[in-house]
């Protein structure tokens, strides 16, 4: 049913687009094993379309980032077309369309934070890693994010990096985690 | 129904009536931008805010999201509502860049008029403004994003209401973007509504850019002839040069919206290389010395070789003013009558057709969207009719059930069952799905209330349905599985509509689904039957050609037989338009005098012996009838002549006195063609260009139409008739008869037979259809059309069974050979959800489809070798 959908505006003729996007042989990126329990999942999902956001984030984990390629791969398996992923990717916080570094730095950015220096730890980090916000590090260690509430107010300002919190931010604790993230083996897997 | 009082007066308005609707009744402007009245409210620009002063929840409310009630007051004018709304366009404005000076919107701009009512005058801020990055939409719409202010009109129209997945909303908050996922054209043949829809202007038309400002051009409402549907436009004309198609509102027929087809495709009006004067063999003539000459000509062939010598073609895209003029011509020279249609097979069916709308089953476009169930038979809207297809997809949201019986690989931006069965067994499946769907008890109720019960029609009613109880027994059986699925579904309707296309189905197919549509129309609340015609006035063009089958095809016959020896062609392109080429070419080649009246620089006008050039109806308006009998008046928008853009290279207009129109020689076809004709000087009937004087006594129908609104002598037209603008095009009556009292019923085995396929036969039917662009006449003159359809190979499709049996892949290089001896070669491609034993192929005019005879034609496959 959706997959006719993708083929909507194909009315005529071999389209361009989504035609060229759908037979793309080279967006063969994904190993076989996950490419088979992606489809496994979408398989048992009443609507593939609620599978998208899952199928999204492990691209992202398998690739680092949903680059174009990634994003035309999950459209090939989930049957809807790159701009309707893409309405979802460039939504959601977690969901990188740009490469990011092996560490995100989501400092929270939310009003409770605010109340509790939300942007003299974003102005810490940013000098510390000589990044500003959304840049990445040189040496692809980190890159910072503001994100939405995390939910730890009790604990502001509070900051998440590759799915672990970390609150009452200080300076001190802010070097420490950083210290502590740069010599961390393995290091911490992007989650979510 | 609630009453409230807003500013002071009381209204009453029906249950479910908004707020800003209902201060709309009582010409109150609420400001607003997200909420548009066909696509509802989305309560996100905050714009439309109001005071309730008694209401079930007081204080400033978003008039768009809440429902008038009973005892409501509400205040426009409330300081706090003004301050208000004075912030959010404040707000709204902070990213906007304030280039009005070079935008195209300014003017008619819904954020410069909301941007003024709301009191915003001063910017009180200096902090940088958000920007982003535009993308190439393709050639119909520019993309500015920088004065976007995140209504969402534009996806909730795409996405929501039209069905494209290909342009959206990206990222959020204050950086939300629309666009694509990657550049390219918006994939949905209703992309341009974006650019009418669009309070800003992000999505403006890209054609026209530059090039007008609202206040100066000429405009006026038109009609759109690209197809049979009749949707209102407004037309704009500046220095004699159409500019720009924008839709009109038109409440019964296409609402307020249109296809790209009709909005990009009249550029056919002012093209460089369109006639504008005269010719008489090979030298210019001014236009009376050569309807002289022509009138000469043609007397003598009639005298030499009698008035049977001499013929006249004319076409579904003239005006029923031209159309009737050639019939009266025909008529007081005592030549042949004039025939409209290519072959009388398209005559007979568009004539049934015609014959079959009646007040009882008549529906309008906008009624399809009130349907539960829709079954389309032989049809297919994308490509034939578009906006018949955005009326079902509305229809569709509203959970009507919608089917599709059709050879063709039928697309639709809707969930759809589809039967994709061979032309000749489309009937079949259509009684299956009747004889399931209506029992027998129902049957008898159903023939009781039938009209004309005295002639017989009952009994035949019933014989047939006796007739067809083992109809589905020649389909395949998962063909009948889902046949009985739709006729469960009909089964349950209560507003069910048949559509029914005459280009590709059986002769009979048009009467059996009016048939079929009388007989639900006794059972259920409401049932209508909506055909879709060939051509913008197929259906005045079939009351004014004759009952004996004939069709131009009988013409070029009686031309090889030399029995005519001379042929008028108005407004109609045979040799690019008709199949058979080869043989056309020959027959006019073998005449005595072509003579040939046209407004498009086609192939037909370049072989003439005498050419005459005449108006396009935005320069001589016009009447046509749309599919479902409705005449509509269209008035003339500017008065012609040769663009100055063309004249001057796009300079200044020279600043000379002229006392003529350059390039104006042009005149409307009903004008010129009584001097051709034989009748004495003084006793030719005098056509004084309205209706009634030229339709007289021609068909009782037209005694219906009420006469067209010519303006009063020294007025503007486009002033005239710009008090029209509001109503959409003039309706001046419908033709629809009370009741047709016709019923057919033909006996079910009176439809056309397979042609001889067997399963290992390399012989293939070849059916001729329709592309939304590209194939319609009009249209493809339009660089723009042109430029968005390049992409595109045009191909021919085939059914992926016929394609492994005749070894032929997808992207394949195919040679089809009819038994005539045409052919042509194509690309392939190979699709799964259409008719085994056929190849459809679009009448594309970058194809050479006209060297196939006429359809139906059976033709081998060969591939050929690269």
């Amino acid at each position: 049913m959706v997959s006719c959908a993708i083929l909507k505006w194909r009315v005529d003729s071999p389209a361009p687009s989504v035609d060229a996007v759908l037979s793309d042989k080279s967006a063969q990126m994904t190993p076989k094993e996950l490419e088979e329990s992606l489809k496994e999942d979408i398989e048992k999902a009443y609507d593939p379309r609620e599978q998208a956001v899952d199928v999204l984030y492990a691209l992202q984990r398998q690739h680092g980032h949903l680059s174009d390629e990634a994003m035309r791969e999950a459209s090939r398996l989930l049957g809807m077309t790159p701009l309707e992923l893409d309405e979802l990717a460039t939504f959601y916080d977690f969901l990188y369309r740009e490469p990011v570094g092996k560490y995100v730095i989501h400092v929270c950015d939310s009003v409770v934070c605010w109340m509790h220096g939300h942007q003299s730890v974003m102005d810490y980090i940013a000098e510390r890693l000589g990044v500003g916000l959304g840049g990445t590090t040189p040496d692809g260690m980190f890159t910072l994010l503001p994100t939405c509430c995390l939910g730890y107010c009790d604990r502001a300002p509070a900051m998440l990096i590759n799915g672990r919190v970390y609150g009452e931010l200080t300076g001190e604790k802010i070097d420490r985690i950083l210290q502590e993230l740069r010599e961390e083996e393995p290091p911490l897997a992007l989650d979510r | 129904m609630p009453k409230l009082i807003i500013d002071d007066r009381e209204i009453e308005v029906p249950e479910g009536t908004r707020v800003i609707e209902a201060a709309e009744h009582l010409g109150i402007m609420i400001p607003r931008f997200c909420y548009h009245p066909a696509l509802g409210a989305a309560g996100a620009c905050r714009v439309c805010a109001v005071k309730v002063i008694e209401g079930p929840v007081k204080g400033i409310q978003m008039s768009c999201m809440m429902e008038a009630r009973d005892g409501m007051v509400v205040s426009t004018t409330d300081e706090e509502a003004m301050e208000f709304r004075r912030f959010v366009i404040e707000l709204l404005m902070l990213n906007h860049p304030h280039d009005c000076p070079v935008c195209d919107e300014g003017g008619h701009c819904l954020l410069q008029d909301e941007t003024v009512s709301g009191g915003h005058a001063h910017r009180r801020t200096s902090m940088k403004k958000r920007t982003y990055r535009d993308q190439d939409l393709g050639p119909f719409i520019r993309h500015e994003m920088n004065r976007c202010i995140h209504c969402y009109r534009c996806s909730r129209f795409y996405q929501d209401f039209a069905g494209g997945l290909d342009y959206g909303p990206l990222r959020l908050g204050d950086r939300t973007y629309f666009g694509r996922f990657t550049e390219g054209r918006l994939e949905s043949p209703f992309a341009g509504n974006l650019i009418d829809v669009c309070p800003t202007g992000t999505l403006t038309d890209k054609p026209s850019r530059y090039s007008i400002r609202r206040w100066h051009g000429e405009r006026g409402p038109s009609l759109c002839i690209s197809c049979s549907l009749g949707c209102s436009t407004v037309a704009n004309a500046y220095l004699r040069d159409l500019v720009r198609i924008e839709a009109n509102y038109n409440e019964s027929v296409n609402g307020f919206f249109i296809c790209d087809r009709g909005r990009f495709g009249f550029y056919y009006a002012k093209h460089p290389e369109r006639p504008r004067r005269a010719r008489v063999d090979v030298s210019e003539a001014p236009t009376p010395e050569a309807l002289r000459e022509a009138a000469k000509r043609l007397a003598r062939i009639a005298a030499t070789h009698g008035p049977g010598a001499v013929a006249c073609i004319g076409s579904t895209r003239s005006s029923l003013e031209t159309m009737g003029a050639l019939v009266r011509l025909c008529e007081t020279s005592g030549w042949r009558k004039p025939v409209f249609f290519s072959d009388p097979a398209m005559q007979r069916k568009v004539r049934t057709a015609v014959s079959r709308i009646d007040k009882r089953l008549h529906v309008s476009l906008r009624e399809i969207e009130k349907a539960d169930f829709i079954l389309a038979v032989g049809a297919d809207p994308l490509n034939e009719a578009p906006m018949l297809a955005l009326a079902m997809r509305q229809a569709s949201r509203n959970e009507a059930a919608v089917a599709v019986i059709d050879s063709r690989p039928v697309v639709l931006p809707l969930d759809f069952e589809r039967l994709a069965v061979a032309r000749h067994d489309v009937e079949a499946c259509l009684n299956v799905i009747m004889r399931e769907a209506v029992s027998d008890e129902d049957l008898k109720i159903a023939i009781e209330k039938l009209p004309g019960g005295a002639d017989g029609a009952a009994s035949r009613a019933a014989d047939f349905y006796t007739g067809i109880r083992n109809a589905g027994e020649g389909l395949p059986p998962e063909v009948r599985v889902r046949a009985l699925k739709i006729a469960a579904q009909l089964k349950a309707a209560h507003r069910p509509i048949i559509v029914c296309g005459v280009d590709a189905v059986c002769e009979t197919t048009p009467a059996l689904a009016a048939d079929h549509a009388s007989i639900l129309s006794g059972l259920k609340e409401r049932a209508g039957i909506f055909y879709i015609l060939p051509g913008a006035n197929a259906f005045g063009a079939a009351l004014l050609s004759s009952p004996i089958g004939e069709g131009a095809s009988s013409f070029f016959e009686e031309i090889e037989k030399g029995e005519v020896k001379a042929l008028v062609v108005v407004e109609c392109d045979p040799l690019g338009q008709f199949p058979d080429r080869r043989r056309i070419e020959k027959a006019l080649g073998n005449l005595e005098l072509l003579v040939v009246l046209d407004y498009l620089p086609s192939e037909t006008v370049k072989q003439a012996h005498i050419f005459v050039p005449t108006n396009t109806h935005y320069e001589s308006g016009g009447c046509f009838v749309n599919q479902e009998g409705r005449a509509q008046f269209t008035p003339p928008v500017y008065a012609g002549g040769e663009p100055n853009r063309q004249e001057t290279g796009g300079a200044h207009p020279p600043r000379v006195f002229r006392s003529h129109i350059p390039g104006g020689g042009p005149e409307p076809a009903w004008k010129l063609l009584a001097p051709l004709g034989a009748a004495p000087r003084g006793e030719a009937p005098e056509l004084r260009g309205n209706l009634r004087s030229i339709l007289d006594g021609l068909h009782p129908a037209f005694e219906q139409l009420a006469d067209s609104p010519i303006p009063p002598v020294g007025e503007r037209p486009s002033t005239y008739y710009a008090r029209f603008l509001a109503e959409g095009a003039l309706h001046v009556g419908s033709l629809a008869p009370q009741d047709c009292g016709a019923l057919a019923f033909a006996s079910s085995d009176a439809g056309e037979k397979a042609p001889g396929v067997g399963k290992d036969d390399e012989r293939l039917e070849i059916i001729l259809t329709e592309w939304t662009f590209g194939s319609e006449e009009l249209s493809s003159y339009s660089p723009y059309i042109l430029q968005a359809e390049a992409e595109k190979e045009p191909c021919a499709c085939m059914q992926t069974e016929d394609a492994s049996r005749l070894g032929i892949s997808d992207g394949d290089l195919v040679a089809l050979r009819s038994a005539g001896g045409g052919g042509l070669t194509v690309r392939i491609r190979v699709v799964e959800n259409m008719a085994r034993g056929c190849i459809i192929l679009p009448r594309h005019g970058r194809l050479a489809w006209q060297d196939l005879e006429p359809s139906p034609v059976q033709a081998s496959v060969e591939r050929v070798k690269k």
